[in-house]
């Protein structure tokens, strides 16, 4: 695997910067086949150094209430009540790395967020400027302000052991195969299967969770309700949000041209009409008296 | 006399303009007081490192700026608090000036073509009832005080945002950039009037006086209320 970078915030240059051709990774949640045992909770504080975070009760036996800055990886223990009695709707909420990330077109930093060519959507913390622009271009709620290092900090898709060919640590703590980490195009693959088979068992609802609206994201995650993604605490139909891309895309290359039309404006207007200068207005004029 | 001076006939311009304004002193008339031209740069001053630290951060095409202020880390953090600083200034000089920018009914069509005439020499967009501040001015006065509210809000959600929902933060995002374009737009044409375009206006806002023919040509109700000259009813 290679990082090479195919998208950079806030630059020109870092377009398929990328010499060499690298398929997009991808991870695959099987959330039916998870047991909430939080092995894979536990592999991303060890292989990324993160202190133990203190827990909340929140009523269930979900670890906090939320991602948290030093807790990058989080199964959301979702109740739901269907006939047979209540039934956990467990979900892996982390980073989804998008294909087009909220986050780095929000961010004003250069090379701050970065897209690598394999699509993991980095924060590179040399940059970041803590901000906090990337929250509001989130549509999955992710990225989260560190008050300890004044930077935002988030699922890095385990990039350190990707780039050396390993597969990321939650991936391989987990025990019953509900996750697994290959090219995108494998773990499609594996997870139209899955879907047909949970169709099959009476899951008839049963879908894929690669939401189009961001194009794709590089985890991709089977529910067997797939028709209420809200259960799961997943946005229906999530994007770049509007006001986002107006800002960055409408918005500032017209204040851009504006503010240079502006002085070109003034410069053009006195070439045409020069000072308007009636004799004596200026202060040269007045014969002052030394103050 | 000839002179509605206050003071002792000895004391120059720069003197009296340190506490009055609206005085003639000799070949000169007194424009803004010392404490008005102290808040005028307050906000200018507190304003431009707002520039400074913010463009920047709008765009990396700025990105220069931030050097001036050690970086962009430096220039976000030091923005916000900038931006305080400068609502601050505003406020003092919206109370300032708020009695002298109360817009007449007459006035009204600055807001239209009479802007264009104005810029093309035009003597009709003259007016000898103007006073101590031209439509033009005033407006840009509410503009600029209601801009700078807009800015202090929509800045404090992108400053906090996790205390606000994400449609609010989308359009604090908005506004601020909107509000700011207009600004810096107009900002030039603010500081191109009052330099180049019409000589002897800068020093109303450096000595605080200007030549009697200045307040003439640019302002005549005034002059004639500060001199008394032709009709010297003053309210």
């Amino acid at each position: 695997m290679s990082l090479d970078i195919r998208r950079s915030s806030a630059s020109v240059w870092g377009s398929h910067s990328g010499m060499r051709t690298v398929p997009t990774v991808s991870k695959y949640v099987d959330t039916t086949t998870c047991i909430g045992c939080k092995a894979c909770e536990v592999a991303c504080q060890e292989w990324n150094d993160l202190p133990p975070v203190e827990t909340h009760q929140v009523g269930t036996y979900q670890t906090l209430p939320t991602l948290h800055p030093e807790y990058w990886n989080l199964i959301r223990f979702n109740e739901r009540d269907f006939d047979g009695g209540i039934v956990w709707l467990m979900r892996k909420d982390q980073c989804m790395h998008c294909d087009e990330p909220g986050c780095l077109e929000a961010c004003p930093a250069p090379g701050a967020i970065v897209q690598y060519m394999n699509g993991i959507v980095d924060v590179n913390p040399d940059q970041c400027i803590g901000c906090q622009y990337c929250e509001t271009g989130c549509p999955f709620d992710v990225p989260r302000f560190s008050k300890t290092t004044g930077k935002m900090a988030k699922c890095t898709l385990c990039v350190d052991r990707v780039a050396v060919g390993l597969e990321p640590a939650c991936i391989k703590a987990c025990p019953t195969g509900c996750l697994h980490f290959g090219t995108k195009e494998d773990m499609l693959m594996l997870a139209k299967g899955r879907v047909q088979q949970l169709k099959g068992n009476g899951f008839a609802q049963a879908s894929l969770y690669d939401p189009p609206g961001v194009n794709g994201t590089a985890v991709i995650t089977v529910l067997a309700h797939g028709d209420h993604p809200e259960w799961y605490d997943l946005p229906a139909n999530p994007h770049v949000p509007w006001g986002v891309k107006f800002w960055k895309r409408i918005v500032r290359p017209l204040g851009i041209i504006a503010i240079f039309g502006a002085i070109a404006g003034a410069f053009a207007h006195f070439t045409k009409y020069g000072p308007k200068e009636a004799r004596g207005t200026s202060d040269k004029d007045a014969n002052l008296p030394p103050a | 006399m000839s002179t509605a001076a206050p003071r002792a006939p000895m004391d120059s311009a720069v003197v009296v303009a340190r506490t009055r304004e609206d005085v003639v002193v000799g070949p000169e008339i007194v424009r803004h007081r010392r404490f008005s031209r102290l808040v005028h740069w307050t906000v200018a001053g507190t304003f431009f490192l707002g520039l400074l630290t913010g463009m920047p951060i709008w765009s990396p095409i700025f990105g220069w700026m931030a050097y001036f202020v050690g970086g962009l880390t430096v220039a976000r953090i030091i923005h916000p608090w900038v931006g305080i600083a400068f609502f601050i200034a505003i406020l003092v000089q919206f109370f300032e000036w708020r009695r002298d920018m109360r817009l007449e009914p007459w006035e009204k069509d600055w807001v239209g073509p009479r802007v264009v005439r104005y810029m093309r020499y035009d003597a009709t967009a003259d007016d000898p009832r103007t006073g101590k501040y031209n439509g033009g001015q005033k407006l840009y006065f509410w503009a600029v005080s209601l801009g700078a509210l807009g800015l202090l809000l929509s800045g404090l959600l992108m400053w906090f945002p996790t205390y606000f929902p994400r449609w609010l933060l989308e359009l604090a995002f908005v506004i601020h950039d909107v509000t700011f374009i207009l600004f810096a737009a107009s900002l030039v044409f603010h500081i191109y009037l009052s330099t180049a375009a019409e000589p002897g206006t800068f020093g109303s806002m450096i000595r605080g006086t200007v030549t009697r023919t200045w307040a003439r040509v640019h302002h005549p109700r005034w002059y004639r209320e500060v001199t008394g000259e032709e009709s010297p009813r003053r309210p």
